[in-house]
Order: structure tokens, then sequence, then C-alpha cells
């Protein structure tokens, strides 16, 4: 066996590698003393969420419709409200949302100026605060006729939630390599065919993923509604009268000064969390599947 | 082609006839007038050094570059006797006669039967019957029905790299088209799946008229009955297959083949 060479300095402490290694490791305990205090932060709203919800969570309370103070009433109709609410506007958001992707994806070039407009206005909508489109609507939808609606309450959750799908209609759309669009028309499909039977079939897993998320940001939606489907204590199926809504409920029961209902506001509120966890699961799994 | 050309003189017909092509990609000039004869039922292989021009060539006869705006064509490009090049030519119809195959392989996002019934239904009114036949047949012609049979329905995606591009192969033919332009179809298959298609592509001349664009001069040499050479958008030399390899005019082309640029 021949000697390995030894240097004189190879292995001697280096008094600045010290140094890196405990900033190093400063910088380490610092994101990780943050990290912790943001899970702190939802744990404990979760536990009190959990701990003071599952109280009022009973039977009656999702069985049974709204009353009076101590008369053991429910949430029921304000939980059916609230599907018909959420799920009237994503009626209408996807459609349009859809149609605006695809033309920003697919028509929609760079030098397109009208493109460049409306993919800037969908991404200015999807920050715009929530009350100002309820206003919006109340202008709109309720002034003139006179009376609030669930129809007005869906139009004001469909216009927070259509910006959402326009943005990842869009976006999948692109992932979708040119080959593929290349290949159809390549086959003599016409642009509008490869769009629809090429494009969004390969996208479809992250244009649903992107509903979805829609429908998981507009279901805790309280300002678009306060002014536009009000609320109502009774049953209400019509969209031509006010109809009741989780969130609503939550925001007039949770300030009451009776005790049954805030607990009502407390099983509600777990309610629509549960709703939305529900929603991001869903979107986790049909993602993982695509 | 003249007389003393054994390999074209076989075949006088012209499927493809080019005049003076010029094309721009918006102001850069990447064809300079191109003027060359595709003779029916015949490989012509088209060979040369990266971005001389040889794919920009095979995607004006199906007027793929339609697809991007800026892109523009001058000259003449005659097929059954009409210039492709003219503005109101129906491209619809013009890509079911001459067929494309992709570099990568493109499976549509469906199954293995729907993937070659997506371009028939395009064009033609079939009754299951009928269809199930065509299907049946193009993926016979391309080696890939007993690997598929008992998986139609299955989606395209499943199947190996060069599966795939005998599937694609399959759908292109699906439409019955006259001629196959084919863009370097085996770059991103393995040596065996290259074969595959190499022999393939000697059964498909007896009914189309192939253009294949291709890196590989073994392949050319192989495959081709006519060559044509390109460098730097211009067309240096074009012959058939055994002359080209062996006693090429131009000095260009010969320094190309040997391995001396490119």
């Amino acid at each position: 066996m021949s000697e390995t060479v030894v240097s004189t300095t190879g292995w001697k402490p280096n008094p600045r590698a010290a140094r890196r290694r405990r900033a190093d490791h400063l910088a380490t305990a610092f994101g990780m003393v943050m990290a912790g205090i943001l899970v702190l932060v939802l744990a404990s709203i979760l536990w009190t969420l959990l701990s003071r919800g599952l109280a009022g969570l009973s039977a009656a309370a999702i069985m049974k419709p709204m009353g009076p103070p101590g008369s053991s009433s429910g949430l029921a109709n304000a939980i059916v409200g609230s599907l018909i609410q959420t799920f009237m506007a994503l009626l209408m958001a996807t459609p349009l949302g859809l149609g605006c992707g695809i033309y920003l994806s697919e028509y929609g070039t760079e030098t397109n100026k009208f493109a460049s407009c409306v993919r800037f206005v969908s991404d200015v909508l999807m920050s715009v605060p929530s009350i100002l489109v309820g206003l919006f609507v109340y202008q709109v939808l309720v002034a003139p006729f006179g009376h609030f609606s669930a129809l007005a309450g869906s139009v004001a959750l469909a216009i927070l939630a259509v910006p959402i799908i326009v943005r990842t209609t869009e976006d999948m759309l692109r992932l979708v390599p040119t080959s593929m669009r290349e290949a159809g028309a390549a086959l003599g499909a016409t642009r509008w065919r490869v769009t629809l039977s090429l494009c969004l079939r390969s996208a479809k897993t992250g244009v649903l993923t992107g509903i979805l998320l829609a429908l998981a940001r507009v279901s805790g939606e309280t300002a678009p509604l306060l002014f536009t489907s009000l609320g109502n204590q009774n049953w209400s199926f019509s969209l031509n009268r006010p109809m009741a809504s989780l969130p609503v409920t939550i925001y007039q029961y949770a300030g009451a000064s009776y005790e049954d209902w805030v607990q009502l506001a407390w099983a509600g509120a777990l309610l629509v969390t549960m709703g939305v966890l529900a929603i991001n699961i869903a979107v986790r799994v049909s993602a993982r599947r695509g | 082609m003249t007389e003393t050309d054994p390999q074209v003189a076989k075949s006088p017909e012209v499927a493809l006839a080019v005049r003076n092509l010029n094309f721009y990609y918006g102001e850069n000039h990447a064809l300079h007038d191109i003027s060359i004869d595709f003779p029916a039922r015949r490989v012509t292989a088209m060979i040369g050094p990266s971005g001389c021009g040889k794919s920009t060539l095979l995607r004006v006869f199906n007027r793929m570059y339609d697809l991007y705006p800026g892109q523009r064509a001058t000259g003449e490009v005659i097929f059954d006797g009409r210039n492709v090049l003219e503005r109101d030519l129906d491209l619809n119809i013009l890509r079911a006669r001459v067929g494309m195959v992709f570099q990568k392989p493109t499976p549509f996002p469906m199954s293995i039967y729907d993937n070659i019934a997506f371009g028939v239904r395009l064009h033609e009114k079939l009754n299951k019957a009928d269809m199930d036949a065509r299907v049946q047949d193009v993926l016979t012609r391309v080696a890939l029905w007993n690997e598929v049979r008992d998986r139609l329905n299955a989606p395209a995606s499943g199947l190996s790299g060069g599966q795939q591009q005998r599937l694609c192969i399959a759908r292109s033919i699906a439409t019955r088209p006259e001629v196959l332009l084919l863009d370097e179809p085996t770059s991103a298959l393995d040596p065996i799946s290259t074969a595959r298609i190499e022999e393939l592509l000697d059964e498909l001349k007896e009914e189309f008229t192939i253009a294949i664009v291709t890196h590989n001069m073994q392949q050319a040499a192989r495959c081709a009955d006519q060559v044509a050479f390109f460098y730097m958008g211009r067309l240096i030399e074009v012959d058939s297959a055994d002359r080209m390899f062996t006693n090429p005019k131009q000095q260009q082309t010969q320094d190309y083949i040997t391995g001396r640029f490119g």
C-alpha cells in the first residue's frame, strides 16, 4: 500500500467556518420559530372553533330552521340557503370563467390589446374587496327592484368566483404543449375543435381544481351577501326573496346576547370550515389523480 | 428529373412540386428560392444541419405555419393541380390530404381507439362497424394491432414512446392522406422502435408520398429514394439516395455527409 498525501493545515479548525455555521443555525432556528408561531395561531383558531362549535353542533342545529332565542332552533334553512346560493353562483360563474379563460389562452396572444385588457380587469376583480361587489350588486339588482333576493346574493358570489376560474383556466390551458395543438391542426381539425376536444380535455383536472377553489373561496363570504340576499329567519326557496346563509347567520348570531344564538353561530362557523376543508381535500384528490 | 436518374425515373409522377419557394419568420428570410419535386409514392429525405430550413419546408406543405402570425411563404407548392399557398385554400381539406407526424409522439388525451377515430370523424361519417374496421386496418399497418387489440379503450398515454409514435402514424394515415410528412419521427425513440418505424416507411411508400426530415444520415440512406440537402435556407443538392451518399456533386454536401460539419 502506498501512503496518502498529508497536508499540514488541512484539518485545522477554521474560525470563519465556525462563524458561518453559527449563522446557519441561527437562520434555521428563526425560520422554525416563525413557522411554529404560524401553526400555533392556526391551531388555536381551530381549537376554539372545535371546542365551541362542537358544543353547539347537535341534531337540532342541523335539522331545525332558525327561530327566536330559547326555542331550541337550528341552522337548517341557513345551511340549505348557503348551498343554493353558492351553487347558483358557480352555475353562473363557470361558463363565464371558462369562456374567458379559453379566450385568453387560445386567442389572446400577448399582442392582442383586448385580451390584455380582459386579463387585467379579471386580475383586478380578483383583489376587489368583496363588500364592494356586494354594494355594486345592491345598486344593480336590489335597489331597482325594491327588495333583497337570493338571486342578487348568487350574482355577487359569482362575480367573486369568475376571476379565479378565469385565471386557473388560462394557466392550465397554457400548460398544454403546443405540440398537442399542432397535432390536432395537422389532422385537419378546426381551432375550436382542438381547443375543446384536445386542450380542455388534457387540462380538465386543473380546470376542475380552479372551479373547486372558487367554490371554497366564495362559500365563506359574508360581506357580498349582507345587502343582497340579506338573510331570512324562515325557510325560503325562492330566488326572488331574501334567503338565509351560514356566513350571514354567523354574523347576526355571534354578536347577539342570547347564549343559544351564540352557540349556533359557533356551530355554523364549524360547518363552514368543515365544508371548505372538504372542498380543499377534494381539490387535492382530483389534482393527484390528474 | 433527368433520364439518367434510375430511382426517380421509375416514377415520373410528381406528388408535390415546389417552385421558387421563399419563407419568412417575420423579418427573417428562412428559405431562399427552393424548387424541388417530390416523386409520388417515394420517400424523400431532407437532411442538413439544425436551422437549415428542412423542418420549415415540411411545415409549408400542410400550411402549419398558418397557426402563427408573422410567418409567411411566397412561391408555389403544386399539389393535385393547385397551389397550396393560395389564401382561399381550405386548410382542413389540405391537412386531411397531407398528414403530418411530429418529432415527439403526441397522443391525444383519450383512448387508443379514439386517437384514431378523432381524425376520421373530422372528415367522414362512418358507422360503428366501418370505424372499427378502419381502426383495426391502420393499427395493423403500423404493426400495433396485436399489441393493443385487448386495450383499445385504455388511454393512449399508457403506451411506450415507440408505440405512441406508431399510433401517431396510424392516426395520420387513418384520414387516408396522399402525402405523409414526417418531422424527425424517430429522434425521440430507441434503436429498436426506430428500426420498426423505418420498416414501416418501406411499406407505407407503396401508398403514400413520404417526405421525412431527419438528422440521421444512416436513416436517410436506409429509407429514402431521393435525398435533398439543405444548408442555411437553401437547397444545395437533390439526387437519388445512392448517388447522394456515394458521389455527391457539391462540396458542401460531401462535407456534411462525411461529418466535417453539421
